[in-house]
């Protein structure tokens, strides 16, 4: 039987969104200050905001499957405003349902990550070089989308598809609003998504 | 300087919502965990009509919930639009069984949380959903192409008190979801709405307006967050300022000799009756002159933008049919007839 379809060790769920509730926390003011130099600086507080309402749900659910905690972070996001708690919530909600299993196999992730990059590309109307999420995702899906794709492999194409984002200039998202002031600044969507996969390759190990 | 009234700026939409609740108690309850405001008493057999959107835009949407108009309100904070879960859980709330109408105005946040809690509502509770965007605010209207997709579109305002004063009264004579659909996207498609400022509005707590006016300038084309208008022209008299949001309407909207409009000429938070009625008196004699009626007015602050000094001005072609559902009973806590 093929790795990628093998189930990821027990916990991962677990570990996947607590792992992200820490590191989010974190992160949050490097995000949010990414977000002030170009767009409208509430995405940290978003971030704080949405971990904020997942630890709630995971307090008032008792997740035990991947997929209930998945839910969780789903259900974190659309429970906060913006346009960022939507598009995450949505992308969440379809990693939460690409797998009935205790635990998801790889190949179930990759499909779960590419409906979730159709959702986004759904709500958002954005594409690959418009300096949000997608840049990020997009090579993301690709890499695990492969036959022999890993999630190291989707985490290290997203870390790329982040970085990327310094040369553009926004045309979607918070950032298309300050134009030519967003060349130079990673797009902290992008960003955000990059760690989300990063996370998921740690958790998984 | 400005001060506003508040205990902490951050409670001060709950607050508020607690005490709409309290003051009305026949009419609307506050649903706190869920963060919306419904009917006292839910409506039976009839199709749900829930809207929302930031707040600051009091009484809109909550005072406009009760007989005749929505049946449930879902307010975000101050200028934010409310959470998918909340608009998700309002639809659940609204749906009696005939499915829910979402009033939407259109900006990209209150789009965007609405779309995903129809799309909850359809997969996870099987509740059909229809959608009314109102986008009436002629001063965002750029002429862009109807069917691109990128294009943000105008504004939705006061026109959002039409649709759904319209289709409340409609879904009370049991209208269905589709038919509903239909009639707010045919009003919202006829009327058109142009503001003025004399004063932006102040953030609760905060101490300087979102801009700041000289003496001799008004905001033309103003929005109702605080954003900037159009242009700025110059301060004059209330008839001068008024035919400066009615020519533009006429120009647009381009009503017929001897048809007539429903007008509503509304304060956006700090404009007071007597300024009102006199701008209304200038609408009537901008109509008149070009040979139009207007019909039915509706003057008061019902779109506010905190404490906003302005006017806007809404126009509605109507015909018999709209005109007997806009007089039709209703009975909420901003509107009642």
């Amino acid at each position: 039987m093929n790795a990628r379809d093998t189930a990821l060790d027990a916990g991962f769920g677990e570990r996947w969104t607590r792992a992200m509730t820490t590191a989010f926390a974190t992160e949050a003011d490097r995000l949010g200050e990414l977000d002030r130099l170009a767009g409208d600086g509430d995405f940290g507080r978003n971030l704080t905001s949405a971990f904020g309402r997942v630890q709630q749900e995971v307090d008032a659910a008792g997740p035990t499957t991947y997929a209930a905690w998945l839910t969780c972070v789903s259900r974190g996001f659309l429970g906060t405003g913006g346009t960022s708690g939507p598009l995450f919530g949505m992308f969440f909600r379809e990693l939460a349902r690409c797998s009935t299993g205790d635990e998801p196999t790889v190949a179930e992730l990759g499909r779960g990550l590419s409906a979730g990059l159709a959702t986004v590309q759904r709500y958002g109307k954005a594409q690959v070089g418009h300096k949000t999420m997608v840049d990020a995702l997009a090579p993301a899906v690709d890499a695990l989308g492969a036959t022999d794709g890993t999630l190291r492999g989707a985490a290290e194409a997203a870390d790329e598809g982040a970085r990327s984002t310094a040369d553009i200039i926004a045309k979607r998202g918070r950032a298309s609003y300050v134009g030519e002031a967003s060349r130079g600044v990673l797009d902290p969507g992008a960003v955000a998504m990059a760690m989300v996969l990063a996370l998921a390759a740690d958790s998984a190990s | 300087m400005r001060r506003s009234l508040v205990n902490d700026p951050d409670d001060l939409v709950v607050e508020a919502l607690e005490g709409l609740a309290l003051a009305h108690p026949t009419l609307v309850r506050h649903d706190a965990e869920h963060g919306f405001v419904a009917r006292a008493t839910p409506a039976r057999d009839k199709v749900g009509l829930v809207s929302g959107g930031g707040s600051g835009h009091e009484p809109l949407h909550a005072g406009f919930v009760g007989h005749g108009m929505l049946d449930v309100a879902v307010p975000g904070a101050v200028f934010a639009s409310p959470t998918a879960l909340q608009l998700y859980d309002a639809t659940r709330a609204a749906d009696a069984g005939r499915g829910v109408l979402h009033i939407v105005k259109n900006y990209t946040g209150d789009v965007i949380n609405f779309t995903v809690a129809r799309e909850l509502a359809d997969e996870d509770d099987d509740i059909a959903t229809e959608v009314v965007l109102v986008d009436d605010d002629l001063a965002t209207d750029l002429g862009e192409e109807p069917d691109d997709p990128d294009a943000p579109g105008r504004r939705g305002t006061a026109a959002v008190v039409a649709v759904e004063k319209i289709c409340g009264a409609a879904a009370e004579e049991g209208a269905d979801l589709g038919s509903l659909a239909e009639l707010g996207r045919s009003v919202a498609a006829r009327a058109r709405s142009m503001a003025f400022a004399i004063e932006a509005g102040t953030h609760p707590g905060s101490s300087r307006p979102a801009f700041d006016l000289d003496a001799d300038e008004v905001e033309l084309g103003v929005g109702i967050h605080g954003e900037r208008g159009r242009s700025r022209v110059p301060f004059g008299p209330t008839d001068e300022l008024v035919a400066r949001l009615v020519d533009p309407l006429v120009e647009a909207l381009r009503p017929a000799r001897g048809s007539g409009v429903i007008a509503i000429v509304n304060g956006l938070g700090s404009t007071y009756p007597l300024e009102l009625y006199a701008a209304a008196r200038a609408v009537h004699g901008g109509m008149t002159a070009r040979g139009v009626r207007v019909d039915r007015f509706l003057v008061g602050s019902l779109v506010t933008s905190l404490d906003m000094h302005g006017v806007s001005v809404t126009l509605l072609p109507v015909d018999d049919e709209l005109l007997r559902l806009w007089d039709a009973p209703v009975r909420t806590p901003a509107l009642t007839w």
